[in-house]
């Protein structure tokens, strides 16, 4: 119950933080959605020179990318600042400030940082979702549901990406080069699985499950999901646990700067 | 009755040995020397329920490494700490509930939005009833004379202000036990006083304090007892009138003499500054001999138009501990050793 008050105190902290800079909330939101709209645009303009992912259509594609959009945007708003928060935290040797509550070092710094501009991205990629739903069709019962359980399992890997990089940074300060290995990483996510390789397909749904992210949710959605593929949902959830295991572990590494 | 009990605390880090310059730079690149550095090695001491403890060092002496394993954000390497009954860093969650801490480096306010908001997150963090916190809140803005300054942006507050914020930000949930670290760095008299009087207030209503600091008046007005570490090691632990006797009584006699000096002592006592031939400073031994003594004495042997006498000045204290590596422990330091 007090970690459920803390969490709307955070969300309304972090509301009011938005609003003193109101305009750069507004441009911020807008150039997020903008970047994240460019991209399905790309998709767009691959079918409309006749090209394809073999055996998939436009709206299918764009699926598979909006549900990753909204799935981004969900990870982006609970601990997308996570790695940026703990990296400066580290390298200023102003973590003990976080250590000071008696809360869960990472619950704390996830809420204290509330991503609220993300807001527009999960909104923009939910209406894209919706448009191109209407147009592949939704498979009814039980595709939503696994959808959900997809869906939540997906943004649960983006989350514990982010994690296992905040981690790393207590050991390798200031690697600011690292997100970009795992951004690399997420693209396989935005993209029907077939498409790669067999070795791909396996790291991309059971090592580093990205394609739970976009890939299994909209086939779910589409009613296009391999039964198989529901197995990706044990790694999804090893995934963000040991994420969370690994920050925490971290944790005891923090050395702190020169007084 | 004893808050903090830290025994044999030792905190080391693994460095790597870099020369400078291009080739050592290359060389360095595929070859790297590690080196320990004690931090803090080997320090024990006792600090008092209710009391002021000002922790004193030099740049680099360890002092802020300390506090921090006090504070629980830091695992010592070897050692025990406990603080009324936890070991910080293990008890964490649980002990911090009952701690409070500034740093004066390191803001804990949201920079964006009125201290008002950040105070509401702690009251949510620390689980802070609306009645207690509307009281607490009251009487620490009137302490500090905040009333209108926390509905402002942090980010247009001053320094003093923000300072200020920062200790109500630390003292909403009533800690028991309070760290400062550098609290009144950078700050002006006028805050540097209000916030020495807030401290004295609240340490009057319970609370302990323990203060790490470089301004020796925030000792000279707080604390009640006095630790200090130098290259990570405890070289005084006493209370503050030990400190100003660590030396010996000695006073400062200031004199506008009528006729040059030019010798090195005068009366028997060492001239320890000298402004010109007539403007000069001693420093008397009152334990050799008393300063009513060496005063007529002095009015007989010397003609001079003014005199002043002081005590010896605490920067001078410090200072001569610190560079001369004297160890002066005190009887009670030497007790506990056995």
């Amino acid at each position: 119950m007090r970690y459920i008050r803390i969490f709307f105190t955070c969300i309304n902290t972090a509301i009011s933080k938005a609003a003193a800079y109101r305009l750069d909330f507004v441009l911020g939101n807008f150039i997020t959605l903008l970047s994240n709209v460019i991209f399905p645009l790309v998709t767009v303009l691959i079918y409309a020179n006749g090209a394809q992912f073999p055996g998939w259509t436009m709206w299918e594609v764009l699926l598979i990318q909006s549900v990753f959009s909204m799935s981004n945007a969900l990870a982006s708003m609970i601990c997308g600042s996570v790695l940026w928060v703990t990296m400066d935290h580290i390298q200023s040797g102003s973590f003990e400030t976080v250590l000071l509550k008696p809360l869960s070092p990472l619950f704390y710094i996830a809420c204290a940082n509330f991503d609220i501009e993300s807001l527009g991205l999960f909104l923009g990629g939910l209406a894209m979702t919706i448009i191109s739903a209407s147009f592949t069709g939704i498979s009814g019962g039980n595709g939503v549901i696994m959808f959900l359980l997809l869906f939540i399992s997906g943004a649960a890997v983006m989350c514990g990406l982010e994690l296992i990089m905040a981690a790393i940074s207590f050991k390798w300060v200031g690697n600011s080069r690292i997100p970009e290995i795992f951004e690399s990483i997420k693209e396989f996510g935005k993209y029907p699985i077939g498409i790669f390789p067999k070795a791909v397909q396996v790291m991309s749904s059971l090592i580093i499950p990205v394609a739970a992210v976009g890939f299994f949710p909209a086939s779910a959605l589409m009613g296009r999901l391999d039964m198989r593929s529901l197995i990706s949902v044990l790694p999804c959830i090893l995934f963000l646990l040991f994420g969370v295991w690994l920050y925490n572990r971290m944790i005891k590494n923090y050395e702190g700067v020169g007084g | 009755m004893t808050a903090i009990k830290a025994e044999s605390l030792v905190k080391s880090y693994t460095t790597y040995k870099r020369g400078s310059g291009f080739k050592e730079t290359v060389k360095s690149f595929f070859k790297r020397e590690k080196v320990q550095i004690n931090a803090v090695d080997d320090i024990s001491f006792e600090i008092e329920k209710g009391s002021i403890c000002g922790i004193l060092g030099p740049n680099g002496a360890g002092k802020s490494t300390t506090i921090k394993m006090l504070c629980g954000a830091l695992f010592p390497t070897s050692g025990s700490i406990d603080v009324m009954g936890f070991s910080p860093a293990r008890d964490r969650m649980k002990y911090v509930q009952k701690i409070g801490a500034v740093f004066g480096q390191k803001s804990q306010l949201i920079w964006d939005i009125p201290p008002v908001d950040s105070f509401a997150m702690n009251k949510a963090i620390y689980g802070i009833s609306d009645a207690d916190y509307k009281k607490r809140l009251g009487e620490m803005t009137e302490l500090f004379g905040v009333e209108e300054v926390i509905h402002k942006p942090t980010r247009v507050l001053s320094l003093g202000e923000r300072m200020k914020c920062e200790f109500i930000m630390a003292m909403l949930h009533s800690p028991e036990i309070v760290f400062l670290d550098e609290p009144t760095i950078g700050l002006d008299v006028i805050a540097k006083n209000r916030i020495r009087e807030a401290v004295s207030e609240m340490n009057r209503c319970g609370t302990t304090f323990i203060l790490t600091t470089h301004d020796l008046e925030d000792v000279e007005q707080l604390a009640d007892d006095v630790i200090i570490i130098n290259h990570g090691k405890k070289v005084f632990d006493d209370t503050l009138t030990g400190l100003k006797n660590i030396l010996g009584s000695k006073k400062i006699v200031t004199l506008t003499l009528t006729k040059p000096c030019t010798g090195d002592e005068i009366n028997g006592a060492r001239i320890i500054g000298r402004d010109n031939d007539f403007d000069i400073s001693l420093e008397v031994d009152t334990e050799k001999q008393p300063i009513t003594e060496f005063l007529k004495s002095l009015t007989d042997h010397v003609s001079f138009k003014d005199i002043s006498v002081r005590e010896l000045p605490m920067d001078m204290i410090i200072t001569r501990i610190y560079s001369e590596g004297q160890n002066p422990l005190p009887p009670r330091w030497s007790v506990q050793q056995g």
